[in-house]
């Protein structure tokens, strides 16, 4: 039998499991990749299908892609990606085919909510909207922007055009799902962006107790996408790519080059392989040292933070010296790598990796002997493993919860299929040390992944040549980022461009489960709750905070939150609103 | 707590005096790029490579000169004008320090003569990539030599006299057949 499985191609079986649980649901199954097959199905049976693949054979969603293919079928589609992470392991995408008149689907949400946010984007940028989907507020687009203008739609606008302003007041609703008295028109305070980037939360509280929570992001929406398929030419968009994110840009890099290269069936050379997975483990190496110090800090721990963030200096140096840069390393192409790792430079990264093992097990042994990291962090942020299997989060976050769900070891990529003695790492205390530990503990497996790779990286050239462009066809690319899986999805044109780029960063998937997170905690562990997520930014820039009982209302600055987190005596709500 | 003290003495100052003391940068680094114009030949392979559109081309109205320019201040260091340049005549210098008081200050650019054709007199290129892809045929030597006056024409010109060589060619090869 598992001979019979292992001839099969990698998600035949769950192809075979739809046909039998739903007979004529598949109208069409196509293979991407190796690893990656599309089935087609019926509007109507969408959310059965996904659910059925969801909740029945192991899949976790990282996001859904929603693409205009009016020019190509005269149709809209959508693909759900499905990480298939139990038995017979891949990716399943269920695609689904929408009619331009309805612009209709029945929901997922309500069965699977890991969807709720990409079915909101797709009414945002495709006016496609989704029957029974519980939230229809806007996620992307911003307050002043007019309804009936759909960004993403190709006969829509011109990527350069900026809409006049429909409104002058920030009219999002924010929605409190708690038991106790309901509150209505909570006017918001004014938005000041200053140096951090911008992300509005509200929290709704009982006294000092969490009892629901909301929040609006998107703030900075850059419309890279739509950028992507207008300006670059789709061998250019992996340095856009580099710059979604300042802190893990080159997973998001690798990730759009193989999305790439997985459609087109790009045969990347070994060493540039290698060298792809180095450069995302010294990203690891940074980032995570960055969070750590971050932890430090929101325990009032100061001095830890200084030391790990001179100590994540080595890692900046490294990142030089593989890259030339200390971000946007800017090194992927479609088809390899520019810069080869040479023997100097090997041996001094060697040296660099027994630095940062002997400086950092030193620091974490302070952060851990500190009475202050355990009482701060044990308990507290609980994430529920049955909201982490609803919502799908990723990275630290839902392997603090007890699933070692890791792209890495899930779907091997590149030089990780090279890898021998590591596995995914995960805990489960569901709470804020379990995800510190687990960074702890993946950091030292990055720098024994990056001895491993310097180690056993073949000769050879970095970069593929000799491929045939074929237009519109598309498929995934994925990598395991700092804080989680980054999941692109990738379709070229034919005027050597993109035609559809869907770029899933990380924290994307992470973001719904927060205000699950929040709730029961106080008002103190609201900021090291977030930074234990590793955002891409952890500025709760202004909070509002809102009394249930006393219906009034308090804007936090950072400040006020951030020492209050540190001392926990002197609340800034005291006195307020009695 | 002790040993909190003692990593703390023996990590010492991490920091250095910069900008009062200068900062290295290590071979590699991909700081400003550096445009030697002399080496130039205007052919525009970097603005076509540049992802940022920070290096551009521009032919002036009265299509005399053509300019190259680069904005310091939309380039993303990339290095990918420095891999595509024939001709080493961009590279990327260890020099970060990029701040400037005027936004003007932050692009430079160098305006190339253009060639034009000498059969229609219409302008086709910069005259030092005329004059360098003559010297690479010159150099080059035997039936490539040959073709060195044709770079003075542009491409419509030469495309003509390639069809008209061409159907000179075939005429002749079938007046021979017919006379055979």
């Amino acid at each position: 039998m598992t001979k019979k499985n292992a001839a099969l191609r990698s998600g035949e079986t769950h192809v075979q499991a739809v046909r039998d649980a739903f007979p004529g649901a598949v109208l069409d199954a196509a293979w991407q990749a190796s690893d990656q097959v599309t089935i087609t199905v019926p509007k109507d049976m969408l959310p059965d299908v996904v659910e059925f693949l969801y909740y029945g054979r192991g899949g976790w969603l990282p996001n859904m892609v929603a693409n205009d293919e009016r020019p190509l079928n005269g149709r809209y589609a959508l693909y759900y990606l499905l990480s298939m992470e139990e038995a017979d392991p891949g990716f399943v995408t269920v695609r689904t085919e929408i009619d331009p008149h309805s612009m209709e689907y029945p929901s997922v949400t309500p069965r699977v909510p890991a969807c709720v946010w990409s079915e909101r984007e797709a009414y945002d940028l495709f006016g496609l909207r989704a029957q029974g989907l519980p939230d229809e507020r806007r996620l992307v687009l911003p307050d002043d922007w007019p309804s009936g203008l759909f960004p993403l739609r190709k006969d829509s606008m011109d990527y350069r055009r900026r809409p006049e302003p429909v409104t002058d007041v920030e009219n999002y609703e924010f929605l409190y799902e708690g038991q106790a008295e309901e509150v209505t028109g909570v006017p918001m305070g004014p938005l000041h962006i200053t140096s951090d980037e911008p992300g509005h939360f509200r929290l709704f509280v009982e006294g000092e107790e969490i009892v629901d929570a909301d929040y609006r992001l998107f703030y900075v929406h850059r419309g890279m996408e739509k950028v992507a398929e207008s300006r670059l030419n789709y061998d250019a968009v992996t340095f856009l790519a580099d710059r979604i994110c300042g802190i893990c840009g080159n997973a998001h890099s690798v990730a759009y080059a193989e999305a790439v290269e997985n459609a087109q069936g790009i045969e990347v050379p070994v060493r540039a392989q290698y060298i792809r997975t180095i450069l995302l483990e010294v990203e690891r190496l940074h980032s995570h040292l960055l969070n750590l110090g971050l932890v430090c800090h929101y325990c009032g721990f100061d001095t830890g933070f200084q030391h790990f963030f001179r100590v994540r200096e080595k890692a900046m140096d490294l990142a030089v010296l593989l890259t030339g840069a200390r971000k946007t390393y800017g090194l992927n192409l479609i088809g390899g790598v520019r810069r080869d790792i040479l023997d100097e430079q090997k041996l001094a990264t060697i040296a660099f990796v027994r630095e940062l093992r002997s400086d950092v097990e030193a620091l974490v042994d302070m952060l851990m002997s500190t009475a202050n990291f355990e009482s701060r962090t044990a308990g507290v942020g609980r994430l529920d493993p049955a909201i982490a299997r609803d919502y799908s989060p990723v990275g630290p976050c839902v392997r603090g919860s007890g699933f070692a769900r890791d792209v890495r070891f899930d779907h091997p990529f590149d030089g990780y299929r090279y890898l021998t003695g590591l596995k995914a790492r995960s805990h489960d205390g569901c709470d804020v040390q379990s995800r510190t530990l687990v960074r702890v503990e993946e950091f030292m497996d990055s720098l024994t992944m990056i001895e491993q790779l310097l180690d056993g990286a073949p000769g050879g050239p970095i970069q593929a040549t000799g491929w045939r462009y074929t237009p519109h066809k598309y498929a995934l690319g994925y990598t395991e980022a700092p804080r989680g899986e980054d999941m692109h999805w990738a379709q070229v044109g034919d005027n050597q461009k993109c035609y559809r780029w869907r770029a899933k960063a990380a924290t994307y998937s992470n973001w719904p489960i927060l205000r699950y997170m929040f709730r029961g905690n106080t008002v103190a562990d609201a900021a090291i709750i977030v930074g234990s997520m590793d955002p891409c930014y952890s500025c709760t820039d202004r909070v509002t905070v809102v009394d249930v009982k006393k219906k009034t209302e308090t804007v936090l600055t950072k400040q006020q939150l951030e020492s209050y987190c540190w001392r926990r005596t002197h609340s800034p709500l005291a006195g307020k609103g009695a | 707590m002790f040993e909190l003290f003692k990593e703390i003495r023996k990590a010492g100052d991490a920091t250095i005096g910069y900008p009062f003391q200068p900062l290295e940068m290590p071979a590699g680094f991909r700081g400003k790029p550096e445009h030697k114009e002399r080496l130039c030949i205007a052919c525009g392979a970097c603005a076509i490579a540049c992802p940022a559109n920070a290096i551009t081309m521009d032919l002036d109205d009265e299509q005399e000169y053509i300019t190259w320019d680069i904005s310091y201040g939309r380039c993303i260091f990339c290095g990918r004008c420095q891999e595509v340049c024939p001709l080493y005549a961009i590279v990327l210098t260890t020099e970060f320090e990029l701040a400037v008081r005027d936004k003007a200050d932050l692009r430079e650019s160098c305006a190339y003569p253009v060639a034009r054709c000498s059969c229609c007199g219409k302008p086709y290129a910069a005259a030092k990539e005329v004059d360098y892809a003559r010297r690479v045929l010159e150099s080059v030597g035997g039936p490539a030599a040959a073709d060195a006056d044709a770079v003075s024409l542009c491409l419509a010109c030469r495309r003509r006299d390639d069809a008209l060589a061409f159907q000179r060619q075939a005429r002749v090869a079938s007046e021979e057949g017919g006379a055979r």
